[in-house]
């Protein structure tokens, strides 16, 4: 008795099993049908349309010949999608943010997720037309609801809506996406680098110590160079030597003038730097000087007696290559 | 034609709360992403460009298309005969460049408002001679030099402009509209200004009975004939690294860079000197001998050669070579000036740029004559020396110490197919 009892229920669970099994079966293949007709229904250039959604507004120019022969009812929109809005652009950006954010993991309440969701498909594809999914598809379903529920809102609100709602979630979303939205701007419009025609402003492409310039530098050349005066007396004070050579011959005097640090040719001066040290091309600090045209450098340097007359290895002196209105150059020896 | 690309948003990101979105439709989408994305990495859509008659990208490898014009020309009753509409308060403006004033409104339009760099350090400022020049070839259109303005305030907010050219390709000379200073007020981004001055402007070419155009873009739209780069050589190195047009690396001395852009004082070759009046035949023989051989480039008469290539103070220089035995003028050479403003720098305002035009050389090494342009330049106080790698210039832009540009040029045709395109070496043709 109890066993005949206890068959009975082992069958019945089968039997709900098996049954919830086929039932479910059934729904896959009816979803997957919805999909087969939603690929060969949708339009080329929005895949993602279901079926009998209303195209978004961008593909008002789809199927337009010759735009310059399409004469008789040109109205504004036909630029849409040809130069977007601010708003467009702004929400575009706004939708890069939460997908690049929801791809690195950051977590957002669901309800937040569900709302983006139905605001961003009123924007991009319209109102919901789309079937209801089946309610055993809850994930689906639920999107489907939050989609639904905004019916017949217009495209701008719903973008407007969009960055609200991101606005609240991450409100300095916007401060990463800046050179991003530069980048669009200039895309977008004629007044830059990057626009729709015309020329391109170019400049020197950085080309990285490219000179087959290995020099090795000790710390305090690289202080000079930066015009560090601390840097510069913490070294002295430490016992480097104040003419100390890089594997160029230069002294941390040349690269003081070189980059035009006229503090750290003071300092290094009154540490008695040689004025007259010559790199491994014969250069003095005042060839540096006077090649750079770092006239108030020129003028420390020969006030320290600087000698004028040193020639370079191409028989250069520094008095032959300075601008003649360099009068303290002449007074000089 | 930088609509924020809807489909692009939602593929790169798609919706938000999409994830488990893995139906064969959200598969084959991706699918077609990826192609289109890894075999054109430029094949972003072009909403305006895909309704002109330019080539496509689909279309390249199409062995079926030929050469030449993409569409006949159509009857000229059935151009349209009125203005495109503007937003409403805005109305067309026909520029007319003889009156000083107006000229002028033009020159700070461009000057404010026209093409920057990447970091917005520097922007164009052509001068109103070179504006003039620029736009008043021989038998220019005026109603190609078309405005926007305000109704109130009769502002000028933006501008786009065509000269008439005559252009080969391959063997084919086409009259072409050369379209140049497309220049939107930065206050009227949103405004959808651009796409309305590009039909505009070809509306009116049109009316000439002129069905193909040729453009540049810094950007990658349907579809480049060639692309090209900018080359600099440095003529000031100091202030170049000083307003940030160039960088200095750490373990390079300021001294040594001088010293390697270093010039001679004249230039070197016998014989050369500024072209002149007398010289437009002599020059005209030299330039179509020896543009004819690259695949595009201008149809020069000597009404062109006058107005092109003789010498304007600060708009235009142009040297020759003139044998001093036979007096036979054997090589040419050429660049234009075009200044850029410095923005936010306390010691400069301006860069003064030449810029590479038409160079011949038959008898002077091609090298030599353009180190002889350097040297000119540098005497006349320009800061650098820009050159594309078109013609033949590759050849001797490192030996002359030209360093790559951080600037690409594509080279565009409207309604006119050049299947493959071109190399920049193949091009023979420099616009503004």
């Amino acid at each position: 008795m109890g066993g005949d009892w206890q068959e009975l229920a082992q069958a019945a669970v089968i039997g709900l099993l098996f049954s919830f099994l086929v039932a479910k079966l059934i729904s896959t293949v009816i979803a997957f049908k919805e999909d087969n007709l939603r690929i060969t229904r949708s339009p080329p250039t929005s895949p993602a349309t279901p079926a009998a959604a209303a195209p978004p507004p961008a593909t008002s120019l789809e199927g337009h010949g010759d735009a310059s022969d399409e004469d008789d009812d040109v109205s504004d929109s036909d630029w849409e999608g040809v130069e977007s809005t601010e708003l467009d652009e702004e929400f575009s950006a706004a939708s890069a943010f939460v997908a690049a954010s929801a791809a690195s993991g950051t977590s957002v309440p669901e309800q937040a997720q569900l709302n983006l969701y139905g605001l961003y498909k009123i924007a991009t594809e319209g109102p919901c037309t789309a079937p209801q999914p089946s309610a055993l598809k809850l994930k689906a379903r639920a999107k489907w609801n939050a989609w639904n529920k905004l019916g017949a809102m217009p495209t701008e609100e719903a973008m407007q809506k969009y960055i609200t709602v991101v606005d609240e979630l991450f409100p300095n979303w916007s401060m990463g996406s800046i050179t991003k939205k530069k980048d669009e701007d200039n895309t977008v419009s004629a007044s830059s680098s990057k626009g729709p025609m015309g020329p391109v402003f170019s400049s020197l492409m950085y080309e990285d110590d490219d000179q087959g310039n290995e020099s090795e530098l000790g710390d305090i050349h690289v202080s000079a160079r930066e015009g560090a005066i601390d840097d510069i007396t913490k070294h002295l004070a430490a016992g480097v030597e104040v003419n100390m050579r890089d594997s160029e011959g230069r002294t941390p005097l040349h690269w003081a003038v070189d980059r035009g640090h006229l503090n750290s040719v003071e300092i290094l001066v009154s540490a008695n730097a040689d004025v007259n040290a010559q790199d491994n091309e014969g250069q003095t600090a005042l060839h540096y000087a006077v090649l750079c045209e770092r006239e108030d450098i020129a003028e420390l340097l020969v006030k320290h007696h600087a000698d004028v007359q040193i020639k370079d290895e191409d028989g250069n002196t520094a008095r032959e290559l300075c601008p003649s209105s360099w009068s303290f150059m002449n007074l000089a020896n | 034609m930088a609509a924020p690309n809807k489909d692009a948003a939602a593929a790169s990101a798609s919706d938000p709360a999409a994830e488990e979105d893995t139906s064969i439709e959200a598969l084959a989408r991706r699918v077609q992403e990826h192609m289109t994305l890894s075999s054109n990495p430029s094949a972003r859509r072009h909403k305006f460009w895909e309704t002109q008659p330019v080539g496509q990208f689909r279309d390249a490898g199409d062995a079926s298309l030929s050469d030449g014009a993409i569409e006949p020309p159509t009857p000229l009753s059935e151009v349209r005969a009125d203005p495109y509409p503007l937003p409403s308060a805005f109305e067309w403006f026909t520029c007319d460049l003889d009156d000083d004033s107006l000229l002028s409104d033009l020159y700070s339009l461009l000057a404010h408002n026209y093409v920057e760099d990447d970091e917005n350090m520097f922007r164009f400022n052509y001068s109103p001679a070179f504006l003039r020049w620029a736009l008043r070839p021989p038998s220019f259109f005026r109603s190609w030099h078309i405005g926007v303005r305000a109704k109130e305030s009769k502002k000028l907010v933006a501008f786009i402009s065509g000269v008439p050219a005559r252009i080969r390709a391959r063997d084919a000379v086409v009259r072409m509209a050369e379209i140049n200073f497309l220049c939107v007020h930065k206050k009227l981004r949103s405004k959808r200004l651009a796409p309305v001055l590009i039909r505009e402007v070809t509306r009116r070419v049109h009316q000439e009975n002129i069905w193909q155009a040729a453009y540049t873009a810094g950007v990658v739209l349907p579809t480049p004939i060639t692309t090209c780069r900018y080359w600099h050589r440095s003529l000031n190195p100091k202030k170049l690294i000083d307003v940030g047009f160039s960088r200095l690396g750490p373990r390079m001395t300021m001294s040594r860079t001088v010293r390697l852009y270093k010039l001679p004082d004249a230039p070197l070759t016998p014989g050369f000197r500024q072209m002149e009046l007398r010289d437009v035949a002599a020059v005209t023989r030299l330039l179509r001998a020896y543009l004819a051989k690259f695949v595009v480039a201008p149809d020069f008469d000597e009404m062109d050669v006058e107005h092109w290539l003789l010498p304007q103070e600060d708009v235009v220089e142009s040297y020759l070579v003139e044998s001093p035995e036979t007096h036979e003028v054997t090589d040419f050479c050429s660049f234009y000036t075009l200044p850029s403003s410095v923005l936010n720098n306390a010691n400069y305002a301006t860069l003064k740029a030449a810029y590479s035009y038409y160079n011949v050389s038959t008898k002077t090494p091609l090298q030599q004559l353009m180190n002889d342009a350097l040297i000119v330049a540098k005497q006349k106080n320009y800061d650098v020396f820009n050159a594309l790698d078109v013609m033949e210039n590759e050849s001797l832009l490192k030996e002359l110490k030209f360093g790559p540009g951080d600037g690409q040029l594509h080279y565009y045709l409207y309604n006119y197919r050049i299947r493959n395109g071109i190399k920049p070496s193949e091009l023979g043709l420099v616009l503004l």
